[in-house]
């Protein structure tokens, strides 16, 4: 029985979103609580699943036959391994809150049946991922959660930003994806299998270099989409044009990590390379600095959030990087419980504010909605990595992975600095000072399934750091630890806040003004320029091309051979019967000579 | 002429040579200055009366082969009838004189190269077989082909030819009929 | 050589003058009634050429050729002007020129 948990677990959604979608739309009463229901019934199943420990037919779940092409083999299978069940357990947890959350954000929304069908059907696909036993199973649920992902970011549809938004977001994942497909292929082609299971041994026995590190790219571009990693960042700051429950939900805690999660299920590939390495840990590092700095000028408080996760997630990747997933796994569940209860107190704060954003626009929450403020300061502090907080010893054992690599050091505590600086300028702006509009003056907190997930969420992003991630799933890193990378990283944390207290206390409008940060480091204007000279370019060859070859040359060209060939041959027909004859003879006389010649010389 | 011939050769021998060389010269130039009036004269009727008299060389020539029968065929047929026919036709069409004017290249290039053509290719034949080379010679025991050989090669050897150029007179007789028909009405 | 004695090879040349001469007239004169006479005098050299050949080579069936070529010329003459009367009652005019209506 237990064997095929991870099927029921994995099905329950799928059948929540397919009952709303066929049947249950009209009614929301119903729609909504069995979409909570089910995201329940998985939760539960993931906890026993969690507790149960090795089931006796092994790690895997029974497999369908699926694939067979020649030496190729793929199985459509499911695996529970330790990594899984703590994955699974985490998302449906998370996803059940958010569920209850969304209960009291989406009660006045009109397509609140959709919502829940759509959010039913990212569990499905979500848990897909967690529980696949081979690539191309993983890959299958991969382009279903970007489904999911397009549905929920547009799900106003209305709103022509929300489309553009869903639209970027599904088309950078599918370049990274181009890149993924590859390295599967590459994969497959290069150990033969590419079922999870096997990998470790085939890698083991080696491989050539330049091709394992081909393929460990390849499998890296898929990470770089998914969890929007450079380059292919760009769609996460657009995609908080969906609902803040989605914001939370996908672009915090779950969905984004599924790149770290991929990576940590192909670490035997990658690790055949050090170039693949290398590139992985330095992407990493420079992703945590990149947004931390970008995100100190942003004006919109999901923004600010979406930036910051995007710091985050870098350091799981940085811990990939370096070889330690232990540490890059526990830092994925810290930040899954303290970046959702962020996202959600933003929205508290949004939904307070009657639908507003902009931070200048609100001010002086922290007594009208002082419970979510509170709750803020518990998520930042967490965010920032300030002991005892849960945030800290996970952001610190990658931090202890970097002892002998200066750079990545560097990078990771300078992000470190800048996090802590455009936090405490986010709660100041937004909850401290003075209301500086009428909706912000009439603020108040939202009802009790909005405040009970995030209380929840706020006990786990304390105490969450005890639970022993590494060592439940058999990673704990095996490299000294030295000292100074904890304290210079706590140090630059705390010194962090204290140029934001400066700037930031009763600031009526922003002090400081670095366009190049506002700007997100024009990267998305170079994406434009660069796509629309591209798409330019391809165009005008196309034209050139049609215009003269297709065109020119051989439609209208063989029409002027045929008439210039028909306009030479004419001239011979001049209607004069003695020209003909003089023609004639001309050739007869020839031909004669000719035989005559022949003949006798 | 074979006769006057014979009586001639037994006379002269030396003689007869040139009596056949007197012949064919005379002849030949008659021939061609008849020829050429043909073609560059203006006026029609003097043209076909220039044939006419080239027509009688022609016979002439032929008595001097020796083909007699032949020679009386083209007076008759030739010279007698189709002239004849000529002239009908240019008296019911009252051609007027040709006007004079300037040549056209190809057909100038294609009168020139016939003429190196003959000039160049006549020696090389005569120079390529030497039973060319076999003088004309008249004799008195000579018996030139006369009707009733032309008739046995005709109605044996030749019969189908004969046949078919009788079909071909028939048709050429209704083609010419229906060719001058008038339309019915006009 | 020339001058000597007459041969097969002086009957041919002759031929081959005239041939030539009436060649100039069919290619070179406009009118169409004076073409067909220049066309008469094409088939008297061949004619020639055929006579002489069978003199010199004893045999009579180029006599008999001879007499085929004389009845057909007949024949072709009389066809000939039948079409050239047809075309004059049309045109009013034997000029060579005038008859190019089928050109391109």
């Amino acid at each position: 029985m237990i064997a095929y948990a991870p099927y029921l677990i994995l099905l329950l959604p799928l059948f929540s979103a397919v009952a709303i979608r066929l049947f249950l739309h009209p009614f929301p009463r119903i729609a909504v609580p069995v979409s909570v229901g089910a995201c329940l019934g998985s939760f539960l199943g993931s906890l026993m699943l969690l507790n149960a420990g090795t089931p006796a037919g092994g790690m895997a779940a029974p497999a369908v036959p699926w694939i067979e092409l020649g030496g190729l083999k793929a199985n459509f299978g499911l695996v529970a391994d330790p990594l899984a069940r703590l994955m699974a357990t985490l998302v449906t947890g998370v996803a059940l809150l958010v569920h209850i959350y969304s209960l009291g954000y989406m009660a006045k929304d009109a397509g609140r049946s959709r919502f829940f069908a759509e959010l039913s059907l990212f569990v499905f696909s979500m848990l897909g991922i967690v529980f696949a036993d081979n690539l191309i199973t993983m890959f299958i649920f991969w382009e279903l959660v970007g489904l999911s992902s397009y549905l929920l970011i547009g799900f106003w549809h209305q709103r022509p930003a929300a489309g553009a938004a869903a639209n970027k977001a599904f088309l950078v994942n599918r370049i990274g994806d181009f890149g993924f497909i590859l390295g599967i292929l590459g994969a497959w082609s290069l150990f033969g299998t590419i079922s999870f299971a096997d990998l470790p041994s085939r890698a083991a026995s080696g491989a050539p270099f330049w091709a394992a590190t081909a393929v460990g790219l390849g499998l890296l571009c898929g990470c770089l989409g998914k969890s929007a990693q450079l380059p292919l960042h760009v769609w996460l700051p657009d995609s908080m044009e969906g609902p803040t429950p989605v914001s939370s939900l996908l672009h915090a805690a779950t969905m984004v990590v599924a790149g770290v999660y991929m990576l940590i299920r192909v670490l035997p590939i990658l690790e055949l390379s050090t170039v693949t390495m290398s590139t992985i840990a330095w992407i990493g590092a420079v992703m945590t600095l990149l947004p931390a700095l970008i995100a100190c000028q942003q004006n919109d408080i999901k923004r600010i959030l979406a930036y910051s996760t995007l710091s985050e997630i870098a350091y799981m990747v940085l811990a990939v990087g370096l070889g330690v997933p232990g540490p890059g796994m526990y830092h994925l569940v810290t930040h899954a419980f303290f970046k959702c209860l962020l996202f959600l107190a933003a929205g508290s704060a949004i939904h307070g504010c009657h639908e507003e954003q902009d931070i200048w626009r609100m001010g002086g929450l922290r007594k009208r909605m002082p419970f979510t403020f509170l709750v803020t300061w518990v998520g930042t502090l967490a965010l920032a990595a300030i002991p005892p907080v849960s945030g800290f010893w996970s952001k610190d054992a990658i931090f202890a992975a970097t002892y002998d690599r200066p750079g990545l050091a560097a990078c990771s505590m300078l992000a470190g600095f800048f996090t802590s600086f455009f936090m405490l300028r986010m709660i100041l702006v937004a909850f401290g000072g003075k209301p500086r509009t009428e909706s912000a003056k009439h603020a108040h907190e939202g009802p009790p399934v909005m405040v009970v997930p995030m209380l929840i969420l706020a006990v786990l992003s304390v105490f969450g750091g005890i639970f022993p991630v590494a060592e439940f799933l058999g990673m704990k890193p095996d490299h000294p630890h030295h000292a100074w990378t904890l304290w210079l990283s706590l140090m630059l944390a705390v010194a962090g806040f204290v140029p934001a207290y400066f700037l930031y206390q009763d600031a009526i409008k922003d002090p400081l003004h670095v366009p190049i940060l506002q700007a997100k480091f024009y990267v998305d204007e170079i994406y434009q320029r660069g796509l629309v000279t591209m798409q330019d370019g391809l165009g005008r060859l196309a034209d050139a091309f049609e215009g003269w070859v297709v065109r020119g040359f051989l439609v209208r060209g063989s029409g002027v051979v045929a008439r210039a060939a028909g306009q030479g041959l004419r001239l011979v027909q001049c209607g004069q019967v003695q020209l003909y004859a003089a023609v004639f003879i001309l050739g007869a006389l020839g031909m004669i000579g000719w035989l005559l010649w022949k003949a006798a010389p | 002429m074979t006769a006057v011939a014979g009586h001639l050769i037994s006379r002269n021998p030396r003689k007869i040579t040139r009596m056949e060389q007197f012949f064919f010269w005379s002849l030949a130039v008659g021939l061609m200055a008849a020829a050429t009036a043909v073609v560059t004269l203006r006026n029609p009727v003097t043209n076909a009366v220039c044939l006419v008299v080239a027509l009688v060389f022609q016979a002439a020539l032929f008595v001097t082969l020796e083909a007699t029968f032949l020679a009386a065929v083209q007076v008759i047929v030739y010279a007698g009838a189709v002239m004849v026919l000529f002239l009908f036709v240019i008296m019911l069409m009252d051609v007027k004189a040709e006007a004079r004017r300037p040549v056209p290249w190809p057909k100038a290039a294609a009168v020139l190269v016939g003429a190196v053509a003959v000039v160049a290719g006549v020696p090389k034949l005569v120079a390529a077989f030497p039973a060319a080379r076999e003088p004309l010679r008249w004799s008195a025991q000579s018996t030139p082909f006369g009707a009733k050989e032309l008739g046995s090669l005709l109605f044996t050897s030749y019969a189908p030819l004969f046949l078919a150029t009788g079909v071909l007179l028939l048709v050429a007789t209704i083609g010419v009929v229906v060719l001058c028909r008038r339309d019915p009405g006009s | 050589m020339i001058l000597g004695e007459i041969t097969l090879g002086h009957y041919l040349a002759l031929s081959g003058l005239l041939f030539l001469v009436g060649l100039a007239g069919v290619l070179l004169r406009r009118s169409l009634l004076i073409v067909m006479m220049s066309l008469e005098l094409l088939l008297n050299a061949a004619n020639l050429a055929l006579v002489a050949a069978a003199r010199f080579k004893g045999i009579p069936d180029p006599q008999v050729a001879v007499f085929f070529v004389i009845t057909v010329a007949a024949a072709e003459v009389a066809v000939g002007l039948a079409i050239l009367v047809a075309i004059f009652r049309l045109k009013k005019t034997t000029s060579a020129e005038d008859f190019s209506a089928l050109k391109f």
